[in-house]
């Protein structure tokens, strides 16, 4: 146990040293390596600060029944129970829309009432409108395909004509940020990719250059092990490095963001602002990111040491 | 101690390197290995290191087989051996402390013993004042010394040296010489190649080979 503690001591040390001599290259990489892990760095922070704020919208969907013309008001009204027994699961209110109200409601709202006059008479049919209530976008899928459902039970009821649900937009919004995680996905999935390429190709470098080291260490009894672990710390570092740099950078992009924000949330009676990434969170991507490292300096060694054998 | 039984080496159809040589050294011996550039001395020590393998035949050192020795074995059985290379292979971005500790080092010992005996072994080939210079700032004789310092710290049971005084003057090829036969009177076994025809006058045991074949010295 103390060998193995001493030797990657030791690799740790010797990746240091290794980044000592040529502070400016690895800077560098450290640079690029960052720019490609800010993007989905930003993305991530901007969604898990909208996550929260849509998962409160409330997104009731709204149920319109509409009667076949000519059931008479009884028969209509006679619905109600039915309709209620249907919702009993969800907290839902229901109204009764009359034919004439729905056609004052008609002439005043859409400001055609001088040519809803010339038809003499009503055409509209008895109604029933039903607010579903707790519904979130968080559960926004399941939620709508349990409003259909209502909905085909509706249309099989005595007298219906047809049944209108208003829940098109609560599948909008749950596609929209289904897409949006998506997007982020294989964007830093691409961007991952150009991380382990860049450490691949600054390890290959390190392995080229540290050749002559390589050959008279496995000479003098090197384990394979002994020689890739500077590379793996070298590798990991890098990503650790780029990844804190991007977490910094995108930390402080949010300054100005939030104040462009502020004017905006303001007008809506809002005081949202983007906030950084909770601790786990960074923890979290500082972790990926010395992954991605390893990673690129994992391929590197076992293809470049492989070619030097 | 080292074993060859009927060893060949082609390392391409019209390139043998070594012919059906059979030799046995053993256990504290000095032993030259004599003959013309081409002759096989290097592939030999090589395979001795497990540097090479041999198209056919068995190379024994130290009771162990080479041929079943597997590719994880062969650190292990390389820290038991000196190597000394006619280009010393030091390492110019280090001390010459820094590269005589790296084969304790590849080992796992602590790093201030792996100094502590680094200072002794260069102190042996009396080096010592000059722990902190670089390679690059050694003459050729200091060079070797240093490389002779390299391959007695790991204190190996078995030192093989690559013309070690290939390139030297005649003053730096004797103290070169005088520091490997030092480590071979405190019983270490030590095979030297060499054309130098002065220092293997006095040699109690030559192997010759010519043209990959054992001409003379086989036998112990």
């Amino acid at each position: 146990m103390n060998i193995w503690f001493r030797q990657h001591r030791f690799a740790f040390g010797a990746a240091l040293a290794t980044i000592r001599k040529a502070p400016g290259s690895f800077l560098f990489n450290v640079l690029v390596v960052a720019v490609a892990l800010a993007l989905p760095f930003a993305g991530l922070t901007l969604l898990d600060n909208v996550r929260p704020l849509s998962e409160q919208l409330s997104v009731d969907p709204e149920i319109s029944l509409f009667m076949k013309p000519g059931v008479p008001r009884e028969d209509a009204q006679a619905l109600a129970p039915q309709l209620r027994q249907l919702l009993a699961g969800s907290r839902a209110k229901i109204s009764f829309v009359p034919r004439e109200e729905a056609l004052d409601s008609l002439k005043t709202r859409s400001g055609i009432a001088d040519v809803i006059e010339t038809l003499g008479d009503n055409p509209l049919p008895d109604s029933y409108v039903m607010k579903l209530e707790g519904f979130t976008t968080s559960a926004a899928r399941a939620d709508a395909a349990r409003v259909d459902l209502l909905a085909d039970h509706m249309r099989q009821l005595p007298g219906v004509e047809s049944v209108q649900v208003d829940s098109a937009w609560v599948k909008r919004l749950a596609a929209l940020l289904g897409v949006l995680r998506l997007a982020l996905l294989l964007l830093a999935a691409t961007l991952g990719v150009v991380v382990i390429a860049v450490v691949f190709n600054t390890i290959r470098l390190q392995v080229l250059t540290q050749k002559e080291e390589i050959a008279v260490s496995k000479l003098l009894g090197a384990t394979d092990n002994f020689i890739h672990r500077p590379f793996y710390y070298t590798g990991a570092l890098l990503g650790l490095c780029a990844g804190a740099v991007a977490l910094g950078a995108v930390a402080l992009a949010l300054r100005p963001l939030n104040t462009a924000i502020a004017e905006f949330a303001r007008l809506y009676a809002s005081e949202f602002q983007l906030a950084a990434l909770p601790p786990l969170g960074v923890a979290g991507l500082l972790a990926i990111s010395a992954g991605l490292g390893l990673v690129g300096a994992l391929l590197s060694v076992q293809r470049h040491l492989a070619r030097l054998k | 101690m080292i074993e060859f039984q009927s060893v060949s080496k082609q390392y391409s159809a019209d390139a043998l390197a070594l012919s059906e040589v059979s030799l046995n050294i053993g256990k504290g011996e000095l032993v030259y290995l004599a003959g013309p550039s081409g002759a096989g001395k290097s592939t030999l020590m090589k395979m001795v290191a497990a540097i090479e393998r041999p198209s056919s035949g068995r190379v024994i050192v130290n009771g162990q087989d080479l041929g079943k020795l597997g590719k994880a074995g062969v650190p292990f059985l390389r820290r038991n051996l000196g190597l000394i290379f006619q280009h010393q292979r030091l390492l110019n971005d280090r001390n010459i402390l820094a590269n005589v500790m790296l084969p304790l080092i590849v080992t796992g010992a602590p790093k201030a013993q792996a100094a502590e005996r680094a200072r002794a072994a260069l102190d042996k080939v009396g080096l010592l004042e000059r722990a902190k210079a670089h390679p690059m700032e050694l003459s050729g004789g200091e060079q070797q010394r240093v490389a002779i310092a390299r391959a007695i710290v790991n204190r190996p049971q078995i030192i093989l040296a690559d013309e070690p005084t290939a390139n030297l003057d005649r003053a730096a090829a004797d103290r070169v010489i005088g520091a490997l036969h030092a480590f071979h009177a405190a019983g270490v076994t030590c095979v030297i190649s060499s054309h130098d025809e002065q220092i293997l006058d006095s040699a109690a045991r030559v192997i010759r080979l010519e043209q990959g074949r054992l001409v003379a010295g086989g036998a112990a």
